[in-house]
């Protein structure tokens, strides 16, 4: 990938720009596939599944590899790319779910607070392979993935609906 | 052992800059005590100074005697500068103070200078440890909290007991403290745990106890980051809390995608030059173009999709009024020139980058 130096060790190439930047061109994309002023609601559908996936997938590519959840989220997307081409996502499943299956056998520390951290597991992305500690902090940087992402949309929504 | 207790000491009152003498003094006595402890017969019980280490006591006490630090493992090149640190813990003073405790000092550093040579975070976790213990010397848990531990402590666990009531009600103070401090001691291999008064000192219940400390701290940062949890007590409400505000923030993507969907079709997303440009640069619209084009290509997706730009750029203005007619023709261009004919001509365009570009 090519950064340019201003880029890399900039201060304001900040969480949220990386994923504006990337998000904007990944609607820009989508904008340019799609004829415009089409207002069947299949249409618009798919533009809408299209966009959440290139709004997931430039936060998960905005973090790079640096969490535990944005890797699993870029692997479950690569392994739905290669899913078209080959059946290889079924593999990665199958590892999640014998790891889950060892986790539930050895919980012991919290018994009560199973019930939530299955919940939180099935939240975060790549959450099952990850033990609570893990989990608790992955859920952070999470949370402040998914507010950054939530902020950027409605300002561009806001936009939209402005400049109509 | 007495000539080396007192080279010891005569090192630390040289060497201590706040704290004064009374560290120093005390510092004595730490020393005197462990010198006891370790004469005393190794075999009396389980948690014995020595036993608690590991080690035999003869190698206790020539580590003791190594002039930079109180290290558990016979280091390579310790560093005085530490090691001066370590014994300005009046912490530490406080819990020698306390009868029938075994203290294990593991080489703290508190040197506020030099950052650098940390590795190991492994005392920082345990100078974290302190720092929860400590909290009736707020001078120096604010000077302690840039640790760096010595360089030369190494993997082993490290346990460390103290009197309770004391501690407890001052780990509330600086939490964002320790809790700064112990993010960056979560990477380290091994667990600094303090046992408290009455509880069980075997190794299982202290590796649980250090875990459910981690986690405790980890809950107290999620409260902060979702609103309204503060005032919340109990983990499973605060988890409850934490699911239900991840589960929004998931739906809020969904909609604000379904609505980005639904208005989309006729708005023209080029304007990302000028938000890259946001970062940092406070020039106005005039000057992004010369700004904008460096930051905004070398960006691994957008190089992908130029051909498409430059046709949507194409396509778009032909369909779009507010862009004005006049850019038709700027758009069989590079999507560099396009850019700053982009800026140059329309005005109008121009307002609404700065407008999206200032809201984002």
């Amino acid at each position: 990938m090519m950064n340019t130096p201003q880029q890399v060790k900039n201060p304001s190439s900040s969480l949220k720009s990386r994923f504006i930047t990337r998000f904007l061109g990944a609607l820009t994309k989508i904008n340019a596939e799609d004829p415009i002023s089409s207002p069947s609601p299949t249409r618009i559908f798919q533009r809408y599944r299209r966009i959440k996936v290139a709004s997931n997938k430039s936060m998960a590519y905005s973090v790079r590899s640096r969490r535990i959840w944005s890797r699993a989220m870029l692997s479950r997307f690569r392994s739905r790319r290669s899913a078209f081409s080959g059946r290889r996502s079924s593999v990665k499943t199958t590892n999640c779910t014998t790891i889950n299956v060892t986790i539930n056998e050895n919980k012991t520390a919290k018994g009560g607070l199973d019930m939530q951290t299955d919940e939180l597991r099935e939240l975060v992305p790549g959450g099952e392979a990850m033990d609570v500690c893990n989990l608790l902090d992955e859920t952070a940087h999470y949370i402040k993935c998914l507010t950054t992402q939530v902020q950027v949309m409605r300002k561009i929504v806001d936009f939209c609906h402005l400049s109509k | 052992m007495e000539s080396n207790a007192g080279a010891t000491e005569t090192r630390s009152n040289v060497t201590v800059s706040d704290g004064g003498e009374v560290a120093a003094f005390e510092s004595l006595q730490f020393t005197d005590e462990i010198h006891r402890l370790i004469s005393a017969p190794a075999t009396d019980n389980a948690s014995s100074f020595t036993a608690l280490l590991e080690l035999p006591a003869t190698q206790v006490v020539e580590l003791l005697h190594s002039p930079e630090s109180v290290k558990l493992i016979v280091a390579s090149a310790p560093n005085v500068e530490d090691f001066k640190g370590s014994f300005h813990f009046p912490s530490n003073t406080g819990l020698i103070k306390k009868d029938a405790r075994f203290s294990v000092f593991s080489g703290e550093g508190n040197n506020k200078n030099d950052k650098s040579n940390s590795p190991e975070m492994t005392s920082k976790n345990s100078s974290a440890n302190l720092e929860k213990a400590v909290k009736s010397e707020p001078a120096e848990t604010a000077s302690s909290l840039p640790l760096v531990s010595d360089p030369t402590v190494e993997n082993r666990n490290i346990k460390r007991k103290d009197r309770e009531k004391k501690v407890k009600g001052s780990t509330k103070k600086s939490k964002p403290a320790t809790n700064e401090s112990l993010e960056d001691a979560e990477k380290l291999p091994y667990v600094h745990v303090r046992a408290r008064r009455g509880q069980a000192t075997d190794s299982h219940s202290l590796a649980e106890r250090a875990r459910r400390e981690k986690i405790n701290a980890r809950m107290k940062l999620l409260q902060e980051l979702v609103p309204g949890c503060n005032k919340i007590s109990g983990t499973a409400l605060v988890l409850d809390e934490i699911i239900n505000h991840v589960q929004s923030l998931q739906r809020q993507v969904e909609f604000l995608s379904m609505s980005l969907a639904a208005v989309n079709p006729r708005i023209d997303f080029n304007l990302d030059s000028s938000f890259t440009s946001e970062s940092g640069s406070t020039m106005d619209g005039g000057n992004f173009p010369s700004l904008v084009t460096p930051l905004m290509w070398p960006d691994v997706q957008v190089n992908g999709y130029r051909q498409q730009f430059q046709h949507q750029w194409h396509f778009d203005t032909l369909k779009q009024p507010i862009w004005g007619r006049e850019e038709v023709c700027n758009n069989y261009v590079t999507p560099e020139n396009s850019l700053l004919s982009y800026d140059s001509s329309a005005n109008s365009a121009t307002l609404h980058a700065n407008q999206l570009k200032m809201e984002l």
